[in-house]
């Protein structure tokens, strides 16, 4: 079957000239829930920014759905971004509008320019948005303001803008980062659920060992910005674990 | 103390241009205002071949002197090494020199003249001024609160209008927009260029310009304030918008949001507030403005102001100079307060 995504020998430099990744190679199929993990620093949030193309690779093809989206631009870059949604770890709402307004601007990129600044969503829009709303269980906070919500539920709204756009993978960067264990693990089971249920293959960073082990299909490890793990979460041995964190390194538990 | 800076010939050329220009000012200062005005008393004497000659000679004195021994006031401003001993001392003396000169000068370009000041006559005239202020003639009272009222619109409009000018080009005028292909980067220069070069040139002479123009009158002193208040707002915008947090950007660009739709959504909504900030203190500035646009002619109580004066009519002046206190000072407060509320 053919991936839906194709990464191959992607390398990107920045401006300044550091070089934050090197010649990375991997697939992602349909469904998968795959986690990548690395040390700070390692390159994880330039590959995931690389995927939906804010960033432009220096080297190397990213493949999507079949499709060479490594160098496009305008209206095919904004097409590719529409079918990923994004996830960040400080949610990135617009705080002063409400749940509502910040979902539904998850659908900007099939409305023109002056219909979605005069704010005429459609009756439909909105159904939809309250209907994500309802799937990451906090509709009843439609109507407040994005930043009078926790962190937790803040980053549901976000799953929901994500959502929102139809997506067919969803890109999630260190999603539970800012949030404690108990609302760290209700977050990722959201990301579970629209990955089992609504066929979403997600990518997601993380930084804790046991989630990754909870909630990923595959994982692969990115160090100094080359690839160097590929697998499943129970091959990350304690042998790799001190390859890809360190020799100091000593794994925390969250549960 | 911090590290010297290597010494290259670059910098080495700007010390000795520096000490030219120590040399040439020096010498016309002493020749151009000390000697005429202090020991000649009379207006200096017009250009001869010899002025030029002398001027020339020392700034090549300092320049040459500076060369020679290191004792160079430019390579001290350039923070390049000057030897210790009398290449120094003579740097420090020339350094003071400057200073002495200058304030000398200063002193009697400025026409200072303290016994005006304190004198029997000028005190006088200071007791008449400030009893004529202190006792205001309260009849041009319904007059002198239109005149204000027109200020106060004259500001208003003048901000009014210009606002959405503001608005627009202060996103064509952040770096943090601007910086993504070259075009941008040249337009932002550019705006950045004419906004810093409108709002050097002070509203007065704007209004000055527009008085030739329009005519004089309230008209010439809004448009002067207009172009002030653009430049003004769009440079506060502009860095209101170079300081928004990135996150909300990056999340709605990666919806597939248009750049237009990533501008509305997830930079205006952190700008607003600000924005209305500054357009009410512009407001409260403009009033102030305005009122000195007056005084050449650009109407409003600035030139029932000027006319009062000009009829030495001291006891009106004194209302007017009163009603602008006041005015301005409730202006002041409330958009304090509005502000305050806005945050
Ligand atoms: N805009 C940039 N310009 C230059 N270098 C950058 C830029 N952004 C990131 N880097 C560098 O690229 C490397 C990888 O950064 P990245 O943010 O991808 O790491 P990360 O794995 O996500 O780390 P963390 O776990 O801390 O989020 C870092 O060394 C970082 O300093
Ligand atoms: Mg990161």
């Amino acid at each position: 079957m053919q991936p839906l995504l194709r990464v191959e020998n992607l390398s990107l430099t920045y401006p300044n000239g550091y070089r934050a990744l090197k010649d990375v190679s991997f697939d992602v199929h349909r469904g998968e829930f795959l986690v990548v993990i690395g040390l700070s620093g390692s390159g994880k949030s330039t590959l995931m920014r690389t995927l939906n193309r804010l960033l432009e690779p220096t080297e190397g093809t990213i493949t999507y759905d079949g499709r060479d989206v490594t160098h496009i631009e305008g209206e095919p870059l904004r097409k590719h971004r529409a079918q990923i949604g994004m996830i960040f770890q400080h949610f990135n709402l617009i705080r002063r509008h409400s749940v509502l307004a910040n979902v539904l601007y998850g659908a900007l990129s099939t409305m023109s320019a002056l219909k979605s600044m005069t704010g005429r969503f459609t009756s439909e829009q909105r159904q939809k948005a309250l209907r994500n709303l309802d799937i990451v269980g906090i509709a009843d906070k439609a109507e407040q303001r994005a930043d009078a919500l926790s962190g937790g539920q803040q980053q549901r709204v976000a799953i929901a803008r994500a959502l929102m756009q139809e997506p067919s993978m969803v890109l999630a960067d260190e999603p539970v980062a800012s949030l404690d264990p108990a609302t760290s693990h209700s977050v990722m089971q959201y990301l579970e659920r629209i990955n089992r249920e609504h066929g979403v293959t997600v990518i997601c960073n993380l930084h804790f060992l046991s989630l990754v082990r909870r909630y990923a299909t595959r994982v692969i490890a990115l160090k100094g910005g080359e690839l160097i793990f590929e697998g499943k979460p129970e091959q990350i041995t304690d042998e790799w674990f001190r390859t890809i964190y360190g020799d100091e390194a000593v794994e925390v538990e969250i549960r | 103390m911090k590290a010297r800076p290597t010494e290259t010939i670059a910098l080495r050329v700007v010390a000795a241009v520096i000490d030219l220009l120590v040399g040439l000012y020096l010498s016309a200062v002493v020749m151009r205002v000390l000697i005429p005005r202090l020991i000649f008393d009379t207006a200096p004497a017009p250009f001869a071949t010899m002025d030029m000659l002398i001027l020339a000679g020392s700034a090549l004195a300092v320049l040459v002197h500076g060369l020679l021994s290191g004792a160079s006031p430019g390579r001290f401003a350039m923070r390049l090494d000057v030897s210790k001993g009398y290449a120094l001392t003579a740097a420090t003396h020339l350094g003071w020199m400057l200073l002495v000169t200058t304030v000398i000068a200063g002193w009697i370009v400025t026409g200072m003249d303290p016994v005006a000041l304190f004198s029997e006559g000028g005190l006088a005239g200071a007791r008449r001024i400030f009893t004529a202020l202190l006792t205001p003639e309260w009849d041009i009272l319904g007059d002198a609160l239109l005149a204000m009222v027109e200020t106060i619109y004259l500001a208003f409009m003048a901000t009014a209008i210009a606002v959405p000018f503001s608005f627009l080009l202060s996103f064509y005028s952040a770096r943090n927009l601007m910086s993504d292909t070259i075009g941008r980067r040249v337009m932002y220069i550019v705006l950045r260029f004419l906004t810093n070069f409108s709002r050097s040139i002070e509203p007065l002479i704007w209004a000055i310009v527009f008085s030739v123009w329009v005519g004089i009158g309230p008209f010439a002193g809004m448009l002067a304030l207009v172009v002030h208040t653009i430049a003004s707002l769009t440079k506060q915008y502009a860095e209101q918008i170079e300081d928004v947090d990135h996150g909300p950007i990056e999340a709605i660009t990666a919806t597939g949001a248009s750049r237009t739709q990533v501008i509305w959504f997830s930079v205006v909504p952190q700008c607003v507030i600000p924005f209305l900030s500054f357009t009410i203190y512009r407001w409260d500035i403009n009033v102030r403005m305005a009122t000195v646009i007056g005084l050449v002619g650009g109407g409003g109580i600035g030139n029932m102001l000027i006319q009062y004066q000009g009829l030495a009519q001291w006891n009106e002046v004194g209302a007017i100079v009163i009603i602008i206190a006041i005015v301005v000072w409730i202006m002041d407060v409330i958009s304090a307060r509005v502000r305050e509320a806005l945050k």
